[in-house]
């Protein structure tokens, strides 16, 4: 007895049993039926990795308008679309982003620059200028609250009819009245708070920066100025994590964007280092994990929460020096106000396909997406992923920013080398950040 | 929301999601001190465990089982069931891949598609045609009038390749006749690497040549300088070219070496049939030669062949089939041995046991080929094909994204286009397929403490470490006069030419520095000496701190 048996492919397995059916497929995940799994899947990667530099818009448009820089963006709560715009020749615009047209546009809402804009509720916006005045609008002026001094920001309380002013003193004003109900200001202090802004969950906190370099908390409860730290370089924009309470964000004039926990001031807790320039303005995105940047050298920079280096950068051969920036609230677009007057959409991501995407295409996106990550270490993949075409002059801003700080390391390290053992040792980067610290 | 709901629709279900604790079988970061990456490495570690984990239960899918053949009496053999008992036994359906197909127009080759759907073959004398043989439709016939020595398919049925009299001519699946490669002068044999899109071909000339399919340039062009060649197997693993050639030696070929990455000894008279193993991943390797022999190769090793007999009626043809079955045609006959017994190692040159034999009466038998996931074995011969059943050489389960054989159209042209997504460069071919993604070697370019990075070390530093520095004159504290002698005498006699600006530089920079770290080590040296001297010492039987005395002299010595 014998016992044999060929193989044989039933077709009624292998064909689709009514015309139109789809075909059935199968599997053997056995790895000799997939020879070069591996060399495939770095091809793969590669042309996923080509894919999303050669699909990278993120140019979206400009809204026009401004005749002068752009100096102040404020999205309206509770809207997606609406952003409120200030320029320096005092005219405030309320822009609609998905029809891109003006909902409101006040010329000469102050004499001179416009220097604060904020949303008092969904309705009416809070401005403060140059000209000594706070103004509130509902497309007309509601209320002016006339001032002492040229004020340089504004912010609302989250849920109080409470705003706060920054000039050369902090402010607390109440909607009802016209003369400010509290001046918190530091104790010693005595130079100019450029910038000021409520925490959006401790709602009571505040914290503002001035031009003697410096960060500084304050309690409306106690009406007294907290703790204060003074920096090695000013700070030109901060930002409250809208995710975690304790996080903020400071753009810095020493071309870097700092977070500190405000619970330990003595260091920050991530610094931020890519710009060439300046930064002058900041913004995080709702969902707290990724930040926008502005700077003097006429960039956009969009960070990864937590990641120091490598940021998205956007430029464009018309933008000049970006003065405010912001994020929309599906956290998808990015706003940028710059000196020539436009404000810029551009998507947060360079290379997401805009308009309905099947789950087919979402399920591919995201097999990229994997792919990618999976495969960054590898030389090729990880050149394109990392290489962008930035302009000359920010290239070259660069490249001597990295030669001249080479130097001072290499000089400091000479410096040490040729004094007494252990009597000066290397800082960190972070511990040098913060001078002294104040309460 | 829109994109929450998608995700959530073309995630893993959670049964396949990686959860609890670590498999075993994870390797382990402890030795990384930056958590961010440890944390990264581990959890990917641990996935790859679980996806390994996962394939291992995959296989409980599987719909077909392989075929075989077995008897129960000790004394009966499968060899001796012939084919027409085969046929008998297994019904009418499987039965169908039993042919005869008498033609004229001298031996024939025959090749498989990739899917074993589609039939290309070609008769000496020009006759070509390609098939669909199992539903029997035919694309295309043609009468080519001149000497064809091979065929290939490309990429698919839809392209397929002749090796005419004089050039390599590519045609279309209903035989137009598409390229002449000019460049591919005299060819004897042709393959095609799939998932680089190569077409490789060999001729009279001994040129080695890879054409780019899918953009048309010649990729590389090797000189053998070992004469005509007519013997050619690809691994299909890793895609490198194996050639027998005339003075009895295999060459292994990847299209960026310009020579031989293997130059292997293999017969003492011209090479007949070479044949690579695809179901050990490319390990095993069969030639068969002229002096009579069939060899049996490690291609890890290649100290001497793992086994050798000799089969009856001279030079051979050898190939393997997908699971592991060597089919070797000589003489008159066909012999199939069976895996397993075929890579044990054995003294002598008996035969391995036979499997299977079936006589062929029209000699030369000239081409062997097994069709894949399918157990059925074609002969090329001088009156045309053979076509017989090998129970059990064929892979049962097919992967439809890889090689379907049941695709449609719409699916064999989406496969073209995936596939030449994903096509591999020419360069990445190598003997170990796995260095891709693997982890690059250290750089040599490394210094000794890995604070300090290569670009920051001072010139001199970098110079020894890359191993430019002039070290011929290094000057030591610890030198006493006559080791100055030496240097001076070195130095006399040191030839013309040496004394550059540079080095002359570099030796005033080394003097009267006091380097702490040669300082330490210098020390450190010293104090190995004296350790060792003591420990010499002790040996010796001298306690260490030992001063001589007189009583030394009552002292045993052994």
């Amino acid at each position: 007895m014998v016992k044999i048996s060929v193989l044989q492919h039933a077709p009624s397995t292998h064909l689709p049993a009514r015309p139109g059916d789809p075909t059935p497929t199968h599997r053997n995940l056995d790895p000799l039926l997939h020879p070069f799994a591996r060399a495939r899947e770095r091809t793969r990667a590669l042309n996923a990795a080509k894919m999303e530099r050669m699909f990278a818009k993120p140019f979206l448009a400009s809204l026009e308008g401004h005749v002068d820089a752009v100096e102040v963006l404020a999205r309206r709560p509770e809207s997606v679309t609406d952003v409120a715009s200030g320029s320096w020749d005092g005219e405030i615009i309320v822009h609609n982003l998905a029809r891109r047209t003006h909902v409101a546009k006040i010329p000469g809402a102050h004499k001179g620059k416009l220097s604060g804009l904020c949303w008092a509720d969904e309705e009416r916006i809070l401005s403060c200028g140059v000209d000594r005045n706070i103004k509130m609008w509902d497309v007309k002026p509601l209320a002016v609250f006339p001032g002492k001094f040229s004020f340089n920001s504004i912010d609302h309380h989250r849920t109080d009819p409470l705003f706060a002013t920054a000039s050369s003193i902090v402010q607390v004003w109440d909607e009802t009245k016209s003369a400010p109900v509290l001046d918190i200001t530091f104790s010693t202090a005595a130079e100019t708070v450029t910038r000021i802004q409520f925490n959006p969950s401790e709602s009571s906190v505040l914290a503002s920066i001035g031009s003697d370099r410096t960060f500084t908390l304050y309690d409306v409860r106690t009406g007294k100025a907290e703790r204060r730290i003074v920096m090695q370089m000013r700070s030109n924009d901060l930002s409250w994590s809208p995710t975690f309470p304790t996080t903020i964000l400071l753009a810095s004039e020493d071309h870097n964007l700092y977070t500190f926990d405000i619970r330990r001031l003595n260091n920050p807790t991530q610094i931020y280092k890519a710009h060439v320039a300046a930064v002058t303005t900041c913004d995080w995105s709702p969902t707290g994990t990724e930040l926008v940047s502005g700077g003097w050298d006429r960039t956009v920079r969009i960070w990864k929460e937590g990641q120091g280096t490598h940021p998205e950068v956007y430029h464009t051969k018309r933008m000049q020096r970006v003065l405010s920036s912001a994020f929309t609230a599906d956290a998808r677009y990015v706003l940028s106000g710059s000196d020539d007057g436009n404000v810029r959409v551009w998507k947060a991501n360079a290379s997401e396909k805009l308009g309905i995407v099947t789950a087919r295409e979402r399920a591919a996106i995201e097999y990229r997406d994997t792919l990618k990550d999976k495969w960054q270490a590898d030389r090729e993949v990880g050149k394109v992923q990392r290489s962008r075409h930035i302009p000359k002059p920010v290239y070259k801003a660069g490249s001597l920013k990295r030669t001249m700080l080479e130097a001072q390391r290499v000089k400091e390290e000479r410096r040490r080398k040729h004094t007494r053992a252990g009597e000066s040792k290397p800082k960190a980067e972070r511990k040098k950040v913060v001078i002294a610290e104040q309460t | 929301m829109d994109n929450l709901i998608a995700k959530a629709k073309t995630s893993l279900p959670k049964s396949l999601r990686a959860g609890g604790p670590p498999p075993a079988d994870a390797r382990s970061f402890g030795h990384i001190p930056n958590k961010k990456l440890r944390t990264h490495l581990t959890r990917h570690s641990a996935q790859a465990a679980h996806a390994k984990a996962l394939v291992k239960d995959a296989e409980l899918l599987l719909e077909t089982d392989a075929g075989g053949m077995e008897v129960e009496g000790e004394m009966d053999r499968t060899w001796r069931i012939t084919q027409d008992e085969i046929v008998k036994e297994v019904g009418l359906e499987a039965a169908r891949g039993r042919k005869e197909m008498v033609l004229d127009g001298g031996p024939y080759r025959s090749r498989y598609t990739r899917n074993g759907r589609h039939m290309a073959i070609v008769g000496l004398k020009g006759h070509v045609a390609t098939f669909d043989w199992q539903t029997g439709t035919m694309h295309s016939e043609l009468q080519l009038k001149e000497t064809c020595r091979d065929i290939t398919f490309l990429q698919d049925h839809s392209h397929y390749a002749v090796a005419q009299s004089k050039y390599v001519f590519i045609y279309d699946r209903d035989g137009v006749e598409l390229h002449r490669l000019k460049a591919h002068v005299e060819p004897t044999r042709l393959e095609f690497l799939p998932f680089h899109w190569l077409l490789a071909t060999i001729g009279n000339t001994g040129h080695l040549k890879y054409q780019d399919t899918s953009t048309g340039q010649l990729v590389a062009d090797h000189r053998t300088k070992l004469g005509a060649c007519t013997t050619m197997a690809q691994n299909a693993h890793n895609a490198v070219i194996h050639l027998g050639h005339q003075n009895g030696t295999v060459t292994l070929w990847t299209p960026n070496l310009p020579h031989p990455a293997v130059k292997l000894l293999a017969h003492l008279g011209p090479v007949c049939s070479v044949s690579v193993d695809p179901s050990s991943g490319g390990r095993y390797m069969s030639t068969a030669g002229e002096d009579g022999s069939v060899k049996v190769w490690d291609c890890r090793n290649w100290k001497g062949a793992v086994r050798t007999w000799n089969p009856r009626g001279g030079s051979a043809e050898v190939q393997w089939s997908q699971r592991g079955y060597l089919a070797v045609a000589s003489g008159g006959s066909v012999n199939v041995y069976s895996r397993r017994s075929i890579y044990q190692a054995f003294p002598g040159t008996p035969p391995p046991p036979l499997y299977l034999t079936h006589p062929i009466p029209h000699r030369p038998l000239q081409s062997v080929r097994f069709c894949p996931y399918q157990d059925i074995l074609t002969i090329g011969h001088a009156h045309g094909l053979s076509s017989i059943l090998v129970p059990g050489s064929g892979e049962p389960n097919f992967d439809s994204a890889e090689a379907d054989p049941f695709e449609n159209r719409k699916a064999r042209r989406e496969r073209e286009v995936k596939s030449l997504l994903d096509k591999i460069q020419p360069d990445m071919i190598t003997l170990d397929p796995e260095f891709v993604g693997s982890l690059a070697p250290e750089s040599k370019l490394t210094t000794g403490d890995t604070d300090v990075p290569f670009a920051r070390l001072p010139r001199l530093n970098r110079l020894k470490v890359s191993g430019k520095a002039d070290e011929t004159e290094e000057v030591s504290d610890a030198e006493d006069t006559g080791k100055t002698q030496d240097r001076e005498e070195r130095e006399k006699r040191k030839m013309r030419g040496k004394g550059k600006s540079l080095k002359r530089y570099l030796r005033k920079q080394r003097k009267n520095v006091i380097d702490p770290k040669a300082v330490a080590i210098r020390a450190k040296l010293e104090k190995d000496r004296n350790e060792r001297k003591k420990a010499r010492e002790a040996a010796k039987g001298i306690a260490a701190d030992h001063k001589p005395s007189a009583l030394d002299r009552f002292k045993r010595t052994l």
